[in-house]
């Protein structure tokens, strides 16, 4: 439905130069292979549990999502409506893809999955998200997470 | 999302980002990013797609297996197949424009219902409010009611941006229900182009756009049409 090159030219524009902050490195880690990682999702969707706040605005804080969620219990609160939300109304892994992470972890291509995952609000200037995002790091180290797959929509 | 795996591995978290929009991310520079060539909001693809899913994930967290130096865009080769119209999908209400809001809802529930059956899920619940509610709740505004917020702690504004997207949700889900496989556009030119609920929402943002209310005003002006459905003249 809304390839960036779908958008208006102004909002194409906007989307395409968004906040972006500018970094003088770029940080590099590296681990052991995948079999043997513990892989966690951090998406920038507004995603909220059922009965948790919804994201109002352009809030900096972050949302946790237990990895015994539901498919029912996941509700997206981006403040963007320019974005296709049909794809994670009919299947939740579009934007959030637990089913096939654990299915991942199953087979072994995977180490396992991480007890937690978080949700920013994307639409965010990142800057204001820095301390939050270290906020989540360290709760994500405490759970031995090692990858993390970055998820925005 | 970029700049998050910026923060997260110079915490020590390796990161592999998934990115919509290529510009920023070449802007960001992350240590990995997968770019996808798929439409906005479908950041792994094709709905109950389970095999192209999982191509995309094992592409993105392959990288970070390479030590190829940052920074590292890679690109995904394959479309989302279910870009591509269904012509076996069905409406699930036929256009009737002497159809009133509350109507329309009302004669949607039982498709509703089996849609949110097969999907075992519904996505309808940011406002809180029972989806017959919201309706009424829009229609008040539509009236130029202006009315208080139905929901404790929510702005009256907020309530209805909450309830519009309850609304929009309920209405493509139950689009889910039928055996086709629509897609998103398919979904949309639906929903904006045939029902009650879609003209109800464009009037309502023509109503509000340049209300003295600054936070009404933001809502009809972001939050109620998307920018490629907004008719000409708004």
């Amino acid at each position: 439905m809304a390839r960036l090159t779908d958008l208006p030219a102004a909002m194409a524009e906007r989307l395409a130069a968004l906040d972006c902050p500018s970094f003088t490195t770029t940080p590099w880690v590296e681990g052991p292979p995948l079999p043997q990682r513990r892989v966690a999702v951090v998406s920038s969707a507004g995603l909220v549990v059922r009965g948790e706040p919804p994201f109002r605005g352009r809030d900096a804080d972050y949302r946790v999502i237990p990895t015994a969620t539901r498919p029912d219990q996941l509700l997206i609160s981006h403040i963007s409506i320019n974005f296709d939300r049909t794809g994670f109304q009919e299947d939740w892994n579009v934007v959030f893809p637990l089913d096939r992470l654990r299915e991942l972890a199953a087979a072994g291509a995977i180490g396992s999955v991480a007890t937690t995952h978080y949700s920013f609000m994307g639409a965010t200037d990142p800057v204001l998200m820095e301390d939050n995002a270290r906020d989540v790091a360290g709760h994500l180290k405490k759970d031995g997470v090692d990858a993390v797959l970055l998820s925005p929509v | 999302m970029s700049a998050l795996g910026h923060y997260l591995e110079e915490k020590g978290i390796a990161t592999v980002a998934i990115s919509l929009i290529r510009p920023q991310t070449e802007n960001t520079r992350p240590p990995r990013a997968l770019w996808v060539p798929f439409e906005l909001g479908r950041p792994f693809g094709s709905p109950s797609d389970a095999d192209f899913q999982r191509r995309v994930i094992v592409a993105a967290l392959g990288m970070l297996e390479r030590s190829t130096r940052p920074v590292t865009i890679e690109d995904f080769a394959e479309d989302d197949p279910r870009e591509r119209s269904d012509p076996a999908w069905r409406p699930p209400l036929a256009a009737d424009a002497a159809r009133s809001l509350e109507d329309e809802i009302a004669a949607l529930k039982g498709v509703y219902r089996r849609s949110v059956a097969v999907r075992g899920r519904s996505t309808v619940g940011l406002s809180g409010l029972p989806i017959a509610e919201a309706g009424r709740y829009i229609v008040a505004w539509l009236h130029g009611a202006n009315p208080e917020s139905p929901v404790a702690g929510m702005s009256a504004p907020l309530a209805l941006r909450f309830a519009a997207d309850d609304l929009k949700a309920y209405y493509l889900e139950a689009a889910l229900a039928g055996a086709g496989r629509p897609s998103s556009r398919q979904q949309a030119d639906w929903l904006w182009q045939t029902t009650a609920a879609g003209a109800a929402l464009v009037a309502l943002r023509r109503a509000h756009i340049a209300s003295p209310d600054e936070r009404l005003k933001l809502i009809a002006g972001n939050f109620l049409v998307p920018a490629l459905r907004v008719p000409p003249g708004g």
